[in-house]
């Protein structure tokens, strides 16, 4: 019978060690949980101001200011713009301006210029 | 003691009998006691637990909350047009910060303050906690974090940033300090944008850190991100060229509006004066003001085309119907309606060409008013536009019922009713739809906008033609014309109206059209008001816009040209295989 009570004794103080020890591993691992989470969130929102920062500095108006000032470019009119179609899509497109072409020349009005450019 | 005192034992108390119920009923008093104890304890422990369980997790258990992110707001691309950032704020708590001269002067310094504002501000012991200072750089936080003063400390707190500055600042809006909309997309959209902020509870060890979880009690919502129909490309350069206009002409002010008319999408809406969001110091109302949406004027000769528009339906001419405007001048109802100059005989098409009042004054006068007036309320005059921007009005559009003949005559060529630019932006995509009337959208969407029909689609290209041959050679507005795009489009002048009258001197001109006229995709309206620098016209001064913004905005939708163009640069085209 005593025996059997230091057995249970023995027993019950084990699993309560093991609770103690289960109980604090389980805080700590939350903890550290918690610190991965706030590390995440912070990473977020600096990725948020770089996103933003990258956008700032792709504005119109910036690439504008660049191109002028720095590599000296100029704006694009339709005069100086080349027009040059995909070849799969060209068959298509012939045909649709030889349409297109008819109907300018009926009303005597619109003329396309891109052809010179389709077929060199 | 003495010795004659009584011993214990022969004590003459003891020596009477005690009753025996005494000590039971103490023994049963103290079980009594005892049990109630017990049931108490039960009661506590078992029954009715919630309270104490309540009040000890009170003790030990904190609620935290998580943040949810305001909404960011994209333009039709997926640019950012407004996004919140976490940016440092600087906060102290009088009660327990050090009062140490030295520190105190290096904390102003850190925080580009000076030290009276500084000690002002903690002045109050008593409070526990008051701003230093809001939103600041990384280096004045890192600055404060090394002074380490106890009682001053960092706390983050969201910042809206708006990159594309003041070309879209009258669409995207503004929010205040505390991150709620005050203008704009931001103030319409603030229940879909603002999200709900979560919490959740923990319980915190003796350094403050979390050590376990006890669940949440809410769930943060995110805001939505808005996707806008606006392209930020089209936008700029729209605004740019509005802004450069207003500055040439010495204007007071200016707007644009781009429509995309096989959606509906409003592709650009842009005023000049504008700010610029991210530094709203010495805002005034002037340039705050949305003025495509909440300013109105008499639309003058724009509304010409829908006058004659309705009498082409009706049958009432034909675009070759001759009509006689005579010497210029043309006496109704004893008062004197006058065009530009004599223009005779002309035929319809030229009404509209060469912008004549008289001629449309005589075809509107073969119409009923009630006829006049639904075709003007079928196209959104009179009426708020359903665009989700605060402060939108719906203009001035009185009851047919109360309006004199001579009204009759003077509204067709757009005078005595009011119209916002984008109510006139918007009803001309009729023209541009073969006479149906879309809705127009702030958000992005693909399909193809479903409209109401006005006009039948023969009518509607009929004015297409005119409206065509009025940014052509004899036309009212040369200057609209652009490279390699086919326009058409109607200029307008209108006086403004102070207090009961016209105004002197004070002119707007304001041009809307449509490219390409064949196969229309945009709709554009320019209005610049009180151009000063001698010329006053809509074609001289709105047109030059108009032609400009709609060049850049058909190349950035990709579409080709459907004039010819004089090469100014002669290269090789090679065709690639891709």
């Amino acid at each position: 019978m005593t025996r059997l009570n230091v057995l249970l004794l023995a027993m019950v103080m084990s699993t309560a060690f093991y609770l103690v020890k289960t109980q604090y591993e389980s805080r700590r691992l939350y903890t550290e949980f918690d610190h991965a989470r706030s590390e995440a969130r912070k990473i977020e929102l600096e990725k948020e101001h770089l996103e933003v920062e990258r956008r700032s500095q792709g504005t119109s108006l910036r690439v504008e200011k660049v191109a002028k000032e720095q590599l000296h470019m100029k704006s694009v009119t339709p005069a100086i713009t080349q027009y040059v179609l995909n070849p799969v899509e060209l068959q298509d497109t012939k045909v649709q301006e030889a349409k297109l072409d008819f109907n300018a020349n009926a009303k005597g009005k619109i003329q396309n210029n891109v052809e010179g450019v389709l077929s060199p | 003691m003495s010795r004659k005192s009584v011993q214990y034992t022969s004590s003459p108390l003891l020596a009477s009998k005690t009753p025996i119920w005494r000590s039971q009923f103490i023994v049963a008093a103290i079980a009594l006691g005892f049990l109630g104890l017990v049931v108490r304890a039960a009661y506590v422990q078992v029954i009715d637990n919630a309270f104490f369980k309540r009040q000890g997790q009170v003790r030990f258990v904190r609620s935290v909350d998580i943040p949810a992110d305001r909404g960011k707001i994209l333009d039709r691309n997926g640019a950012i047009l407004a996004s919140s950032v976490a940016m440092p704020s600087i906060f102290a708590s009088p009660e327990e910060i050090e009062r140490d001269p030295v520190k105190l002067k290096a904390l102003a310094k850190a925080v580009d303050m000076p030290l009276a504002e500084l000690q002002s501000k903690i002045k109050n012991e008593e409070k526990g906690f008051v701003w230093l200072k809001r939103m600041v750089d990384e280096s004045v936080e890192q600055g404060v974090r090394d002074l380490k003063i106890k009682g001053v400390g960092v706390r983050k707190e969201y910042k809206r940033i708006y990159p594309e500055g003041e070309s879209v600042a009258h669409v995207v809006g503004f929010t205040n300090i505390e991150n709620e909309g005050q203008e704009g997309v931001e103030l319409t959209f603030e229940k879909e944008l603002k999200g709900r902020n979560g919490s959740r509870r923990v319980i915190n060890n003796r350094l403050g850190q979390a050590v376990e979880d006890m669940g949440e009690i809410r769930t943060p919502m995110d805001g939505l991100d808005l996707q806008l129909s606006i392209d930020s490309k089209i936008q700029y350069f729209a605004f740019q060229k509005l802004k450069e206009a207003v500055i040439e002409n010495k204007a007071s002010a200016g707007s644009v509006v781009v429509l995309d008319v096989n959606t509906g999408e409003v592709l650009a809406l842009g005023n000049y004066p504008s700010f610029i969001p991210n530094n709203r110091v010495n805002l005034n109302g002037g340039q705050l003001r949305n003025r495509a949406l909440t300013d109105t004027f008499e639309p003058g000769s724009t509304m010409k085309p829908f006058v004659v528009g309705l009498a082409l339906e009706r049958g009432i001419v034909s675009p070759q119907t001759i009509i006689q405007t005579g010497g210029g001048k043309y006496n109704l109802y004893g008062h004197v309606i006058s065009d530009s100059s004599a223009h005779g005989a002309m035929s319809v098409n030229e009404v509209i060409q060469k912008s004549s009042n008289i001629g449309t004054v005589k075809i509107s006068l073969q119409m009923q008013p009630k006829d006049l007036w639904e075709i003007f309320t079928q196209v959104g005059f009179g009426q708020k536009p359903q665009v989700p921007f605060p402060g939108a009005v719906s203009g001035k559009l009185r009851a047919f019922k109360t309006w004199r003949p001579i009204e009759q005559a003077t509204m067709s060529y757009g005078y005595g009713l009011s119209v916002s630019l984008f109510q006139l932006a918007h009803a001309y995509t009729i023209f541009a739809r073969e006479g149906e009337f879309i809705p127009v959208s702030l958000l992005k969407k693909e399909e193809r906008a479903t409209g109401v029909r006005v006009i039948g689609a023969k009518y509607s290209n009929e004015i297409r033609n005119m409206l065509h041959m009025v940014a052509g050679p004899g036309g009212t507005a040369p200057k609209a014309q652009t490279m390699g795009y086919s326009v058409g489009g109607k200029t307008g002048t209108a006086h403004k109206v102070e207090g009961a009258g016209y105004a002197g001197h004070k002119y707007r001109g304001f041009f809307v059209g449509i490219a390409p006229i064949e196969k229309p995709r945009i709709v554009v309206a320019v209005m610049i008001d009180e151009p000063t620098n001698g010329r006053y016209f809509g074609g001289d001064v709105a047109a030059p816009v108009f032609s400009q913004t709609v060049q850049q905005t058909l190349r950035v939708l990709g579409i080709q040209p459907d004039m010819s163009v004089k090469p100014q640069v002669v290269s090789k085209a090679e065709v690639e295989s891709f």
